[in-house]
């Protein structure tokens, strides 16, 4: 029998500070929105950048100060892992607020509360990457979608935001139901919700089961095959810094629980759910390659190729040692540079010649060469090409593969490192070798110029002195430098107990 | 000073790349200077290398280390040895050459010359990297570059082997048809040689991960491997490897089923781009099946290396009769780089002190005599916008200089006294004859195939009547365009009659090398401890 302990203390309120305080800023945010009607939402956005980077502070702080510790009874914790997704989560919310200030203009209504929900659902993945049992899983992944159902389908006039909203609605709702489910049936077998506590024990269907639909809930967010339907169709009809943040945030929040869920709670069932990832990620990146080949959307380019990413994700959690959690995390900031880069471009375009269509690009070289170039790098990136971040990002990852003698997998995502750069390449070839057919020099708003300043510094500051950053993954996981030993006769199978 | 060459020759290009970026737009004439400038910083510095090699004490010379990731045991560590060294220099002579080869291009000059800067820079990258990841990271940097300067300065090839040439189509239907798709635009062939150059990267780099693995030294350095491997030489594992390595830094040597990427990128590349793809970038193949194979798993490529000697026969025999056949200049002249990739392949299966140090040398020489060559194939297609040889003719009486220099790259090609790629022809074939009777007719063939296939386009081009179209062409006649062609000449040349100090550098490094790989080891055969497992 399990019991709440939902008491707090002084110092325990210290450790949610971050969260208190940015909970506060948002209420300012909306406040200010509804009590003074004469303030431009430049203003609010800028505000809300403020009050992110403001808690990127407070956490970078705690990190240093080695401010860590647990609430109610484990249920949530704050750790250096904790503190490391935060940061990411905050710097992307901040950045995607940066690229939304051009597009809320085109907003008729509500432009004041878009700034809210970003921040809110931000708000909710920070909370899902400190959650440490299953009941703070369920709330904190709830609490953050509930953003993005709003967000998703923001553009009311739009038949495809509506369309994308609802698909991402009802799979969402469908997931959490798989989520409550395998929760149910986890406990049920255990008795108990928090991970630390389920390393014990034995074997049997009932676990295997509930974490299987666990795992497929959490699939869904992170939009892995064959949980990913939702994926290009939502990414396509939502607002494109929407698309952006989706692309992201809720992927490294999730990461964050199947990081902790399966490294700690189940290590002793390791060689079962290492099959399970090195399957997800085989198939996802395959899938995701083969089938964004065929695309002639950019957004839908970015989302097939964000499923292959997740694939490329999952070799590290398919290696299941202290390397590939490092490696995960540092590849999460590679692909949050690149990523977030690449849609920042996309909004610029389509702000300027409001169109999506790969079609589109022709000649983009000739319009913006800074646009291209930092496209160029971008997709490069992603396809993991030297120098820059996600190169290194993959090197990483199939060190970490070949260190478990993974070979398979590994021979997989080098072929699957050729079929990207195919449909990536295709884009820079329509950007830089075709002509365009109207040549007018496409123009770039300032807080876009700035994001992908940013990103392009990033993604070559990862690729070239990636040091610093890779320090601060492997020093993020110390706390798996014992995990998983090798799994004893008594342990080896999750179904046998 | 001294001891920091290789990073300025590193460094310069990619410095003059990042400066370009700042130049305005309009400043063409500024972009050619900066290019230049740097470009001459590396030359001058390469220069100093090749000369102040010291081969009293061979081994890695200039050698710069820095930590660069303590977790995935990489180095930034930088040094070059007999081969690397003349490499380095052949690089840089070429970027240099290369850069007033392009001076009149028009089109978008500033990225031009940034792609062009980063391409030769990554190349010299890999000639200089002693730890296997910076030698991944560069090789595979330097692919890409090319893509966008073969799809946005290249010109599209008008039918290589022209489809209502008979023999040209029984030719390639017979033999080349199983990687020749047979499009002939630009965009086709930038994918083709990116995708085909990126998937032998990645089966390198399989084998440079399990060496990684298996080593259980956790680093990438590769002084620290060759010292001591920790992988069973000749078990079942090696030899996993080095197919991985071999194969997978085969492809862009281009060894013969593997090539066929490099005649159509050669073609459709602007000049300057030829030059450097066809004259460095192919030799990062040899040059990392050399640093790889032969210094990491010495035995493995002793027992396995005759899987080299084999396929160079159809390189050679492949690559010049399509060259004997083709219509279209730069594809003859690239078809003819990867018939004489055979050669190097050639001496470098013999195991031979002379045979490797002669590859090691006609590497040298195959890339200033193929670049000369391309350098005047991307001048006559800049005059008269054709590559298609039955069209032209007679352009001795426009272009004297040109033609003039054009028979001295031919004779260069061929292998004449005096060049330096008489020496290193003659060093492969004597050295290999022992071993390798056959390959050594089957190569001596392939040069008089040479002489023919080269005599046949330089009548085609530069004799006979001239075509009242092209009475508008331009001989080179400013000291921009006439310098890269000269100063290729005079380091062909001067090497050619003195090569001692050349030879002696090359020496010092292979001799040592092939002594590791030769030394016969103990030999434990699988039985023998089968039975003393058996005994009481």
């Amino acid at each position: 029998m399990m019991t709440f302990d939902l008491t707090l203390t002084g110092s325990d309120l210290l450790l949610v500070l971050p969260e208190i305080f940015l909970t506060l800023w948002l209420c300012t945010v909306l406040s200010v929105d509804f009590s003074m009607r004469k303030v431009e939402h430049e203003t609010l956005a800028y505000l809300s950048i403020g009050g992110l980077l403001a808690t990127v502070f407070i956490l970078i702080w705690f990190d240093q100060a080695g401010i860590i510790g647990s609430l109610f009874k484990n249920m949530y914790v704050v750790d250096h892992l904790s503190i490391f997704f935060k940061i990411l989560i905050l710097l992307a919310t901040a950045m995607v607020i940066f690229i939304s200030i051009d597009y809320v203009k085109g907003f008729r209504f509500f432009k004041g509360e878009y700034y809210f929900m970003v921040m809110m659902s931000g708000l909710g993945m920070m909370f899902m990457a400190s959650a440490n049992d299953l009941i703070s899983v369920f709330v904190t992944l709830e609490f953050s979608t509930f953003g993005f159902y709003v967000l998703v389908a923001y553009l009311r006039d739009d038949i495809r935001s509506s369309e994308a909203g609802l698909k991402f609605f009802i799979l969402g709702v469908f997931a959490a139901g798989l989520l409550a489910y395998g929760i149910s049936l986890v406990y049920g077998e255990t008795g108990t919700l928090i991970f630390s506590q389920m390393a014990g024990n034995p074997g049997s269907y009932g676990l295997a089961i509930g974490f299987l639909l666990i795992f497929a809930a959490l699939g869904f967010k992170i939009g892995a095959v064959p949980f990913h339907s939702w994926i290009p169709d939502t990414y396509q009809g939502a607002p494109t810094p929407v698309t952006a943040f989706l692309s992201i945030a809720p992927k490294a929040a999730a990461i964050a629980i199947l990081i902790r869920m399966f490294y700690v709670g189940l290590a002793s069932f390791k060689p079962m759910w290492v099959l399970l990832f090195v399957c997800a990620s085989i198939i996802s990146m395959t899938y995701g390659n083969v089938v964004a080949i065929a695309q002639k959307n950019i957004k839908r380019l970015l989302a097939y190729s964000g499923i292959a990413q997740i694939g490329t994700i999952m070799v590290g959690l398919a290696a299941g040692t202290k390397q590939g959690s490092d490696a995960i995390l540092f590849y999460l900031l590679t692909y949050l540079f690149a990523n977030i880069g690449a849609f920042a471009v996309v909004i610029a375009v389509n702000n300027f010649i409001n169109s999506d269509e790969i079609e589109d690009y022709n000649g983009l070289n000739r319009r913006s060469p800074f646009l291209a170039a930092a496209m160029f790098l971008f997709l490069l990136s992603l396809a993991g090409v030297p120098p820059l971040a996600g190169f290194i990002g993959k090197l990483y990852l199939f060190v970490a593969a070949i260190e478990e003698e993974l070979y398979t997998l590994l021979i997989v995502g080098l072929i699957n490192i050729v079929i990207s750069m195919y449909y990536y390449l295709i884009v820079v070839k329509k950007m830089y070798i075709n002509e365009p057919v109207d040549s007018t020099p496409v123009t770039v708003s300032l807080p876009i110029k700035t994001v992908v300043y940013v990103c392009v510094a990033g993604t070559l500051l990862l690729g070239i002195y990636p040091k610093a950053f890779i320090d601060w993954a492997v020093s993020a996981t110390l706390m798996f430098s014992k995990i998983a030993p090798p799994a004893t006769a008594a342990h080896s199978s999750l179904l046998g107990g | 000073m001294g001891e920091y060459s290789l990073l300025i020759i590193l460094f310069a290009p990619f410095l003059g790349a990042i400066g370009l970026i700042f130049v305005p737009r309009k400043e063409e004439l500024l972009t050619r200077m900066i290019a230049a400038v740097s470009s001459g910083i590396c030359l001058l510095a390469s220069f100093y290398i090749f000369f102040a090699y010291d081969t009293e004490k061979a081994g890695y010379q200039f050698v710069q280390r820095f930590p660069w990731s303590e977790e995935l045991g990489i180095a930034f560590y930088v040094g070059v040895d007999g081969i690397g060294g003349p490499l380095v220099f052949a690089s840089a002579i070429l970027l240099f050459a290369g850069v007033f080869v392009s001076w009149h291009i028009q089109d978008r000059t500033k990225e031009f010359y940034i792609f062009l800067l980063i391409l030769a820079a990554a190349t010299i990258g890999v000639f200089m990297s002693l730890d296997l990841f910076f030698l991944y990271f560069f090789y595979e940097m330097s692919v890409l570059p090319m893509y966008v300067l073969l799809g946005m300065w290249g010109s599209h090839t008008k039918g290589y082997l022209s489809m209502t040439d008979p023999e040209g189509l029984k030719l390639r239907d017979s033999v080349g048809f199983i990687f020749n798709f047979g499009s002939n635009s630009k965009e086709y062939a930038a994918m083709k040689l990116t995708l085909f150059l990126s998937a032998g990267a990645v089966v390198a780099l399989m084998g440079i991960l399990l060496i990684y693995h298996f080593s259980g030294l956790q680093t990438f350095d590769i002084v620290a491997l060759r010292e001591q491997t920790g992988i069973q030489e000749n078990s079942t594992l090696a030899i996993i490897i080095w197919f991985l390595v071999f194969f997978g830094f085969a492809s862009i040597a281009p060894i013969w089923p593997l090539h066929s990427w490099s005649p159509v990128g050669h073609a459709a590349a602007p000049a300057a781009t030829s030059m450097l793809h066809a004259g460095v970038l192919m030799k990062l193949g040899h040059f990392s099946i050399i640093r790889v194979g032969y210094e990491i798993l010495p035995e493995t490529t002793r027992e396995w290396i005759w899987v080299a000697a084999i396929l160079c026969v159809f390189s050679i025999i492949y690559g010049g009769l399509v060259s004997y056949f083709a219509k279209d200049t730069k594809y003859i002249i690239g078809y003819s780089s990867s018939s004489h990739m055979g050669y190097i392949f050639l001496g470098m299966a013999a195991l031979d002190y002379i045979s490797l140090t002669g590859a090691v040398i006609y590497m040298f020489a195959h890339a200033l005599a193929t670049s000369m060559l391309f350098a005047m194939a991307g001048w006559v297609y800049d005059q008269t916008h054709t590559r298609d040889i039955p069209s032209l003719g007679g352009l001795m009486q426009k272009m004297p200089f040109i033609s003039g220099a054009f028979i001295v790259a031919c004779m260069a090609s061929i292998g004449m006294p005096g060049t330096v790629n008489f020496i290193a022809e003659v060093m492969i074939i004597v050295g290999s004859w022992e071993k390798y009777p056959f390959q050594v007719i089957v190569a001596v063939l392939g040069i008089v195939l040479t002489l023919a296939y080269l005599f046949k386009m330089m009548r085609g081009l530069f004799y006979g009547e001239l075509s009242p179209e092209y009475a508008h062409a331009q001989d080179a006649r400013t000291f921009v365009d006439r310098m890269p062609l000269i100063l290729l000449i005079v380091c062909s040349v001067s090497l050619g009659i003195f090569p001692g100090h050349f030879y002696e550098v090359v020496r010092s490094t292979v001799e040592p090398m092939l002594d590791r790989i030769n030394q016969v080891a103990p030999v434990v055969s699988q039985v023998s401890q089968h039975s003393q497992g058996l005994l009481p």
